[in-house]
């Protein structure tokens, strides 16, 4: 589903933010990105979604030649792939409905769809009551749950999640990742940026990690830390 | 048609229409006067060249013969006059009438019938097609020979000539440069909604809108922009000639302004169709630096 060969990105400032990295993602995996801030994470997911291109490398995503897509074929990309961001990048005078809907009605797509698809993702991420709520009056975790919703009404098979949880209480974690879970059981393969090791211990799931830009050690099944589970390190 | 769709494109209109509105009318005002000094320099224009067309098609050249001159030279001046596609018209006046039209022109001026002898040479009335050429005309009739003088009031359509030039261009001039500032001023309007509603672009461009999608609300607004500011123009030019003309009829006798006729419908058309143009070209250029980044 994902597939990147030898991909480095250099800054135009001379720093390597990606650094010759290989790496093959499966369809409806789930995988989690970890590392210190700087190492990458944010760097990596911005080359599949094409807000950047690689100064080196192949990347394929969902057949599509990412590294080499013309500028005006960047929003059929984008509509095979959901994207969700740390600070929701909700827009405030817009309800819930009319942001979720927002994203299907700037690509064209049919009214019979929109009235369709929206109430669909509204039921999936559990917000149906609160559609006519504005972002304002919802809590962190509900806006997060909106932005899931609006990222998913394009019926995307790759979902991209850039420190989802980077604003939430532990709570309101625990749900979005159980959302997060069920959606990747419906068979969407899901990208995390994280580096909340509680969430990545809890969920046991496939960890790739960056250091400098490279992948240092990727492995199914991992924790936050190498080898170690936070019971592990509590008690060594 | 799907009228979700469009409800949903005209509230994006609108929303960017009305959320700047005092720009809006700064910009719809700066079109307003540059369609202003347009239609009012196409008016003029059209009634002067109404008006000069009828003077300069009245310019004849009037080339006298020398007195010595044989009849062989006057039949190679009637060829090389005919031949010259210049030339609308070579009509020979020959001395005698020439002393006809003198008597009648000066009648109770001068009593012709006391000239012992007629003082007037053989004369060639030429008229030229295009009135800018009648200088060059008159220099190459000049140079054939058994031709004494050439006259067409040089001085005159020499001036005449030279004030019709520089005022086109003095016109023209002025008007591009409020077209670019009318230009700049819709194009800085644009793009303060383009920067209010970055965020909303950035998200769009992230769910996978074409740049096309997310610029058509951004184009209509300029074109409302420039249309609004000609239809304005419009109704102040309305005004300004029912409320000048009569006055300039009523100062000006010997100007026949009323006999100009222009054809209103399509001169506002002309105007309105400047105006949609300023305001989507600058618009687009406005849009398009953003969508660049």
């Amino acid at each position: 589903m994902i597939s990147l060969r030898g991909v480095s990105l250099v800054y135009p400032n001379g720093v390597r933010a990606i650094d010759g990295i290989d790496l093959e993602i499966g369809k409806g995996d789930f995988v989690f990105l970890v590392g210190h801030s700087g190492t990458g994470k944010s760097s990596l997911l911005r080359l599949l979604y094409r807000e950047m291109t690689p100064s080196a490398g192949d990347i394929t995503v969902d057949g599509i030649r990412v590294d080499r897509l013309r500028r005006s074929r960047i929003p059929a990309l984008r509509r095979h792939l959901g994207v969700v961001f740390q600070d929701f990048k909700l827009l405030t005078d817009k309800t819930v409905w009319e942001n979720v809907a927002f994203a299907l009605q700037v690509t064209g797509a049919h009214t019979k769809d929109v009235m369709r698809q929206v109430p669909r993702c509204l039921d999936l991420v559990g917000l149906s009551h609160k559609s006519r709520m504005y972002p304002g009056e919802l809590s962190g975790g509900e806006q997060q749950r909106a932005a899931i919703a609006r990222a998913l009404v394009n019926n995307p098979k790759i979902l991209l999640c850039d420190e989802p949880t980077g604003n939430l209480d532990p709570a309101n974690t625990t749900e979005i990742m159980d959302l997060l879970g069920r959606i990747n059981l419906k068979g969407t393969t899901i990208v995390v940026a994280t580096h909340n090791q509680a969430v990545v211990d809890r969920m046991r799931r496939r960890v790739i990690r960056l250091e400098n830009g490279r992948v240092v050690t990727d492995e199914e099944r991992g924790y936050y830390f190498l080898g170690l589970g936070q019971d592990q390190i509590l008690s060594g | 048609m799907d009228w979700g769709k469009i409800k949903f494109f005209l509230g994006e209109v609108f929303r960017n229409f009305t959320r700047n509105a005092g720009m809006q009318a700064t910009a719809i005002g700066t079109v307003a006067v540059t369609i202003v000094l347009l239609g009012a320099f196409l008016y003029v224009h059209a009634s002067v060249a109404h008006l000069s067309g009828d003077v300069f098609s009245k310019i004849t050249i009037s080339t006298y013969m020398k007195p010595a001159a044989t009849s062989a030279q006057l039949d190679a001046v009637r060829t090389a006059l005919a031949k010259d596609e210049r030339i609308a018209t070579a009509t020979f006046v020959p001395k005698k009438e020439g002393l006809k039209e003198l008597s009648q022109r000066m009648k109770g001026q001068i009593d012709t019938s006391l000239f012992t002898e007629n003082p007037l040479p053989d004369k060639f009335r030429v008229s030229v097609r295009d009135p800018q050429l009648v200088p060059a005309v008159a220099a190459s009739i000049r140079k054939l020979p058994g031709v004494d003088t050439v006259e067409y009031g040089q001085d005159v359509v020499q001036r005449m000539l030279q004030v019709a030039n520089v005022g086109r261009r003095v016109g023209i001039g002025i008007i591009a440069l409020f077209v670019l500032v009318a230009g700049i001023i819709i194009s800085n309007t644009i793009r303060l909604t383009v920067f209010a509603r970055r965020r909303e672009i950035s998200i769009m461009q992230l769910v996978g809108a074409t740049n096309m999608y997310i610029r058509m609300p951004f184009i209509c607004e300029g074109l409302l922009d420039g249309i609004l500011g000609a239809c304005l123009a419009i109704g102040i030019l309305a005004i300004a000639r029912a409320s000048l003309v009569p006055k300039l009829a009523a100062a000006l006798p010997w100007v026949q302004i009323n006999v100009v006729q222009i054809d209103i419908s399509s001169l506002v058309l002309q105007l309105v169709v400047v105006g949609g143009a300023v305001g989507i070209i600058a618009s687009w250029i406005a849009v398009g630096r953003f969508l660049r980044t």
